[in-house]
């Protein structure tokens, strides 16, 4: 055999000694079974898990499953083969973990390239902070890979929530509407840098605050005769907000963050606001009640003088 | 997690909530300058594990991206074209076309920005003209679009940070430079330009005008650092332009300069 076709062949055997040995590896934390790391419709039938389930060639199948590992592990994944076990990690953080192992034919395998292209679709909406539909989900993953759809997004909202600390979740109850939230609390600086989004413009809170006190809804009358303690009048450009109908009627809404509904049967008709489903995904109700009661003993007249320094400090720390 | 706990493992990092605060707090920035992601670093830590010894950044984010590279993601580091500033971003690799911007934007605006990107590669300056753009606006696919809304969507690309605008000429912004230098190099081999030094994609620099050949302006900058008569490395001529200066963080602490009262570079020099 010509020289390159020996080594060739030598490297084939230790990649596919290696993947009978590679397994992916979660925190202590996680108690529920773990996916493989590294499933491919073409598995090697070689594997020794005890509930693997062989994958014929093709027809891809649910991914052998692995023990529970209570240390992590971290698996060098570079084809060296043998133990494929590295240094075992103190389990100090409950949040500690390391990804799967990739292997090489999993990355071409159709079935995981349309799991990083969920994910970075996923991540993508994410940034941009807009809800996500099964449908828009559907189309990404596109119609041939249909049966593998819950799979695939499983898969992807694992690697979402090991490497990036996002979840996604559902918005309402019919299950066609998403949005993706951080595991890790927002910290007040993040807040303030701007880097989160939420409460971007600080209006949120104190208008969330406003929306429970009322019951749960607040005519956009008594937005606004709240707004005016805090200096913010309808058609009035604020210095630091912009035009204040636009943004609460619009921008806010259109980030989910608030409902504004008609209020039925009213006539003339008039609108009111709710918490949208991204403040119920969000909001920190704690924090948001934190508001109301500093509010509450806070004589009106001195809420605008309250409010605007808060904007000063933001604008200092910036 | 101390670098030292990785010693056995080459090429798997493992993720904790620091690495995961980071990705999450870079990706709604989107780019961001060297300074800035050490503070981002420092920040993550000090949330989450205040007395660990904050890693090098380089370290970091080998670390991170061996975790990512599965996934096709990395973080990725450029330097920006017109002053040298190392920049960062989290960027998708392996998607081979400008459908990286798809879901942002509509059939029309897509082609739009190619459209743009067209002429950017193939103009010697790296800018190409708002007037230039807008003339091919009949030319998009989709939905018809008139000049005034190709305006707003050039805006768009600008407040999106996939363009820059100066003085009513667009050029790419060193993100979209990150995040598409591959595919534009698959896709426009022949007109697209590169670095005589560092031999990445070139978009702004300086270049020979005997042999032609280019240099970024950085690399300009380091190349002629200590040359009292710089030449062109190619074919030995007198090297025509003006050595630029660079960002140098050393001297910008110093100084404690806003970026704003830098030197302003004329970065067309050809």
């Amino acid at each position: 055999m010509p020289y390159g076709q020996k080594s060739k062949l030598r490297a084939r055997e230790k990649r596919r000694q290696a993947r009978s040995d590679t397994h992916s590896v979660k925190g202590a934390q996680t108690t529920t079974a773990e996916e493989e790391g590294s499933p491919s419709s073409s598995s090697p039938p070689s594997r020794d898990s005890p509930e693997s389930s062989p994958a014929a060639a093709g027809i891809p199948q649910e991914p052998p499953r692995v023990q529970p590992i209570t240390t992590a592990t971290v698996v060098d994944a570079s084809g060296t083969g043998a133990s494929g076990g590295a240094e075992g990690q103190d389990e100090g953080g409950p949040s500690s973990s390391a990804a799967p192992a990739p292997t090489e034919r999993s990355q071409r395998d159709p079935v995981t390239r349309r799991v990083s292209t969920l994910l970075q679709f996923l991540l993508h909406k994410y940034k941009m902070k807009e809800p996500i539909t099964k449908a828009e989900m559907l189309k990404i993953v596109n119609k041939r890979y249909k049966e593998h759809f819950s799979d695939i997004l499983r898969r992807a909202t694992e690697h979402m929530e090991l490497v990036f600390g996002l979840d996604l979740k559902e918005v309402d109850s019919t299950g066609q509407s998403y949005t993706i939230v951080s595991k890790l609390e927002i910290t007040k600086e993040e807040n303030l840098s701007g880097g989160r989004g939420f409460p971007k413009t600080r209006l949120l809170m104190p208008l969330l605050g406003i929306i429970i006190l009322n019951g749960n809804r607040a005519t956009e009358d008594e937005i606004w005769e709240f707004l005016s303690f805090l200096g913010i009048y309808d058609g009035k450009r604020h210095f630091m907000l912009g035009d204040p109908r636009r943004l609460i009627t619009r921008d806010i809404v259109k980030e989910t963050y608030l409902e504004y509904q008609e209020v039925p049967n009213s006539y003339p008709p008039r609108y009111e606001f709710l918490w949208g489903p991204r403040a119920h995904a969000e909001a920190n109700e704690e924090k948001v009640l934190e508001f109301l009661v500093k509010i509450n003993d806070t004589d009106p007249r001195a809420f605008q003088a309250l409010y605007e320094e808060t904007w000063v400090d933001e604008a200092k720390r910036a | 997690v101390p670098s030292s706990m990785q010693c056995g493992t080459r090429r798997m990092g493992v993720m904790t909530d620091v690495h995961r605060r980071f990705l999450q707090l870079l990706m709604t920035h989107g780019v961001l300058e060297e300074q800035a992601v050490k503070r981002l670093q420092k920040h993550c830590y000090k949330v989450h594990d205040c007395n660990a010894t904050v890693e090098k950044l380089e370290d970091f984010i080998n670390n991170i991206n061996s975790v990512l590279e599965s996934l096709c993601i990395e973080v990725k580091k450029g330097v920006t074209e017109d002053d040298g500033r190392p920049i960062y971003a989290l960027v998708n690799l392996a998607t081979t076309s400008v459908s990286k911007m798809a879901s942002d934007f509509a059939e029309n605006e897509l082609d739009l920005f190619r459209k743009a990107l067209e002429l950017i590669i193939d103009s010697e300056s790296g800018f190409a003209s708002s007037t230039n753009i807008l003339n091919l606006v009949d030319q998009l696919k989709g939905k018809k679009m008139r000049k005034k809304e190709a305006e707003q969507v050039l805006q768009k690309f600008v407040q999106n940070k996939w363009l820059i605008e100066k003085e009513g000429e667009f050029t790419l912004h060193s993100r979209a430079i990150l995040e598409m230098e591959q595919y534009i190099r698959a896709t426009y081999p022949d007109s697209v330009k590169m670095c005589n030094i560092c031999h990445s994609l070139l978009i702004q620099g300086q270049s020979c005008e005997t042999c032609g050949i280019r240099m970024h302006l950085p690399c300009v900058a380091k190349y002629f650092r200590s040359s009292s008569e710089p030449r062109c490395p190619h074919c030995n001529d007198c090297w025509p332009h003006e050595i630029p200066e660079i960002f140098n963080p050393e001297k910008e602490r110093e100084a404690g300069t806003s970026s704003s009262n830098k030197k302003s570079l004329r970065s067309r020099q050809h």
